[in-house]
């Protein structure tokens, strides 16, 4: 059987050949074709590759160019972050500061005041103190005086009398 | 000529009509095969193969079509067809840009990239449609590429592209390439012309014809299901057909450009 086919095909071509055909025609097709082959490339290239190759290219420039933005966008959005981070720093340390110098001040007057304070009540104890000293020493002469007087008065009647 | 009552006649034996009539009924429409018959016009005094344009037509409008389809309404981020034929033209431009290199591949993607696409979808027009089941008188229609003066066309036109490249880029110093690396070489770097096309386009034309009468044999022989696995075997040959033209065709271009003095400094 395949020795017959293989003779058959041997014998398509034989006919082929014959009838002014055959497997290895060369003809005008060869160049029709090429030429055909040139304007379905050139319609393609118009149609086809440049159109979408434009759009390919169009979308690498596009993403790379987002990217690159992305990336720039990125990096300042950190430098942003830094800045702020640096600048919430300072400001803890400075409401730090103040907290710590309005701290000292307040210990200060509080301090002051206590002394003041403290310094009144020492004044004014020690003029109480004289006053009082000053009242005693009075009502002590009063005293006197009136011992004085009442020992005169004692003695003159005691004497008186007797005189 | 038809196979199947060759294939008879070759074993004559009684009863051989009845056994012609019976294999004409079942078999006619599937295991028909003529080989080197065509369909001949006439165009102005010459003789051109009808059935080769016709389904070489079919392949360049599906083309277009395709393409038009597909660049109707190019977006940015593609959908369907658009994204198909832009994951296509990639390969080529990959394909191209492999062989031809970086700097110089941009003008050649047209060329190379027709030259993948139409043996690409000829191949498989011929393996996929049914182009059998159109009758035309005196030949039948098949694969394009089935045809040794479309392979031909295709290998010239090849060695037209290297040639065109190489005096372009090189200028008369493209003749230099003949003596590299040595003079002794020089007849046979001036065969490398000759069988450069003489295998590009005998690869093609045969890989495609042996597959289709691999096939039309064995679906002579057993017409149901032993000739899938072939079937698609052929639809592999016929890719790696495509593939392997477009990429020696890129190759003798970049090779043209590139010359051998280049090469050592690349």
């Amino acid at each position: 059987m395949l020795n017959g086919l293989n003779g058959l095909i041997l014998f398509a071509i034989e006919t082929a050949a014959e009838e002014g055909g055959g497997l290895f025609d060369l003809d005008a097709t060869l160049p029709l074709m090429a030429i055909q082959f040139l304007i379905l490339a050139a319609l393609l290239n118009a149609i086809f590759y440049k159109p979408l190759g434009q759009a390919i290219d169009d979308r690498d420039a596009y993403v790379r160019s987002t990217r690159a933005n992305a990336q720039e966008r990125l990096a300042k959005a950190e430098r942003l972050a830094q800045e702020y981070e640096q600048s919430l720093a300072d400001t803890r340390r400075q409401a730090r500061s103040v907290v710590e110098d309005a701290q000292a001040e307040a210990q200060k007057q509080a301090a002051q005041s206590i002394s003041e304070a403290q310094q009144e009540a020492q004044a004014q104890r020690e003029a109480t103190q004289k006053q009082l000293d000053e009242e005693k020493q009075a009502a002590l002469s009063q005293l006197e005086q009136q011992v004085e007087q009442l020992s005169q008065q004692i003695l003159d009647k005691l004497l008186g009398a007797a005189v | 000529m038809r196979l199947q009552a060759e294939a008879i006649r070759t074993h004559p034996q009684n009863g051989t009509e009845m056994l012609n009539s019976l294999h004409n009924l079942i078999f006619m429409p599937l295991a028909e095969l003529e080989v080197g018959k065509h369909y001949y016009w006439h165009i102005g005094g010459l003789k051109v193969h009808g059935q080769v344009f016709l389904t070489s037509w079919f392949v360049a409008s599906l083309l277009i079509g395709v393409a038009f389809l597909a660049t109707r309404k190019v977006e940015r981020i593609p959908s369907g067809l658009q994204n198909l034929m832009e994951y296509a033209l990639e390969f080529i431009r990959d394909l191209a840009k492999n062989q031809i290199g970086e700097k110089e591949y941009r003008p050649w993607v047209p060329f190379v990239g027709t030259l993948f696409l139409f043996i690409f979808v000829s191949n498989w027009s011929g393996a996929l449609v049914p182009w059998k089941l159109i009758h035309i008188p005196g030949s039948e229609l098949a694969a394009p590429t089935n045809d040794i003066n479309t392979t031909v066309a295709l290998a010239l036109l090849t060695s037209l592209a290297y040639f065109y490249a190489g005096f372009r880029k090189r200028g008369l110093g493209y003749f230099a390439k003949y003596i590299e690396p040595t003079p002794i070489l020089l007849p046979i770097n001036i065969l490398e012309d000759f069988t450069k096309p003489l295998s590009l386009s005998f690869r093609l034309f045969g890989n495609i014809l042996a597959d289709e009468l691999v096939v039309a044999v064995l679906v002579l022989l057993v017409p149901l299901f032993v000739p899938l696995p072939v079937m698609i075997l052929g639809l592999f040959t016929s890719a790696i057909q495509a593939l392997i033209f477009a990429t020696l065709a890129a190759a003798y271009i970049g090779e043209a450009m590139e010359g051998h003095g280049a090469e050592e400094h690349g």
